[in-house]
């Protein structure tokens, strides 16, 4: 599909508007659903406090386990509907493919330095909206990490990244058997959201601004 | 603390995503790594006819621009008037408690966790969002050993990185 991009120029501000007229022509939703998504993802995120550094990095100290809980529910409750919606034809999908050592050397580099920062690409943004400098600088480190990544993406990243094997789901290897592979992901992927065991690390600055009797960690 | 329960998260999130995903939504997953290599090219002003991964990304990263910029906006609201949790600070009260209590430790880690963050999700094509969420969501193999890496490897750098003892 070719995206009409009328605004000339290669300063700032032009590309700024090309991004939302790009965004416009490109049919997966008009400007103001897209941005409404972001304000509600945004939203959810920070009303959980699932952008805290307490959370993330508190759960790869094994000191606090919600982002995960809440990350298995979401996933549980998603693929059995997003299925049936999918046969329904209301949906299709957008599987990314098997590249092995991207995947492999990605998550591991990406594991590392989420647990370091606290954050990851989605929770950091809203904790830099919360008044978060630390983030912020974050941020700018990921600006510098997607500029060497496309600069070298020809000659280093994407040999680096190896072949791919194809997109491949999980109900695909058992053909005659979706429904059962679906029900039975869907729900166990729940189980095990409920099944963690529930532990928090609260930040201190947020707990004494509050009366005793709303403190979580006193209940 | 003003916060819903993770039950409630994880419920909402879902419905998020099913909207995102439908063809009354917007046809696509939820991402949020593209955008910014995406606004590191607007930033650094490259020229699109050069580099082939800006023209990978052109659609995606606009998209999730977009997305990103409400992603903003719904943060600072909600923490200002819901949560009511905005404050500027430079080190948060578990770096202190189980790293150190120097704010250049701090941010100077930030900064290089940050970098290597975005190498790493760009690598692996997808990050907690696109990978964990959308991908498992649709019961991708692809996200599934992501998600396995990342959660092995997040552990193992928590147990190296902090002093889980705590001070």
């Amino acid at each position: 599909m070719d995206i009409k991009i009328i605004t000339e120029g290669e300063d700032f501000a032009s590309r700024i508007v090309q991004m939302f007229e790009n965004v416009i022509h490109q049919g997966h939703g008009s400007l103001a659903l897209i941005f409404l998504i972001g304000i509600i993802f945004g939203g959810i995120i920070q009303y959980t406090r699932v952008d805290k550094f307490e959370k993330i990095a508190g759960f790869s100290m094994l000191k606090d386990t919600i982002v995960p809980k809440m990350l298995f529910l979401a996933v549980g409750l998603t693929s059995i509907a997003l299925y049936f919606m999918i046969e329904a034809g209301w949906a299709h999908y957008h599987v990314k493919p098997i590249l092995w050592q991207g995947l492999i050397i990605g998550g591991i580099l990406f594991g590392i330095s989420m647990a370091i920062m606290g954050k990851c690409p989605g929770t950091g943004p809203v904790s830099i909206a919360e008044g978060r400098i630390d983030v912020l600088i974050g941020a700018i480190g990921g600006l510098f990490g997607g500029l060497v990544f496309t600069l070298y993406y020809d000659d280093f990243f994407k040999p680096l990244m190896g072949e791919s094997l194809g997109k491949l789901t999980l109900p695909e290897l058992f053909p005659g058997h979706e429904h059962m592979v679906v029900l039975i992901f869907g729900i166990v992927v729940t189980l095990i959201a409920i099944a963690i065991p529930k532990v928090e690390m609260f930040d201190e600055e947020d707990l004494k601004r509050l009366p005793d009797e709303q403190r979580p960690d006193r209940q | 603390m003003v916060r819903l329960p993770w039950w409630m998260g994880g419920i909402l999130m879902s419905g998020l995503l099913l909207l995102t995903f439908s063809v009354f939504g917007a046809d696509r997953p939820i991402g949020a790594s593209t955008y910014v290599p995406y606004f590191a090219d607007i930033v650094f002003n490259l020229d699109p006819e050069k580099y082939s991964y800006l023209k990978e990304i052109e659609t995606a990263g606009a998209w999730e621009g977009v997305m990103l910029l409400g992603a903003l906006f719904g943060g600072f609201i909600t923490s200002i008037f819901i949560t009511k949790t905005f404050r500027i600070s430079l080190i948060p009260s578990g770096w202190k408690k189980y790293k150190n209590n120097s704010v250049l430790s701090r941010l100077l880690w930030s900064f290089v966790s940050g970098f290597v963050m975005i190498i790493g999700a760009r690598l692996a094509g997808g990050c907690t969002s696109g990978h964990f969420m959308s991908g498992m969501s649709q019961m991708a193999i692809s996200s599934m050993i992501f998600g396995a890496v990342v959660l092995v490897s997040v552990i193992i750098t928590g147990r190296l990185f902090y002093n889980v003892e705590e001070k």
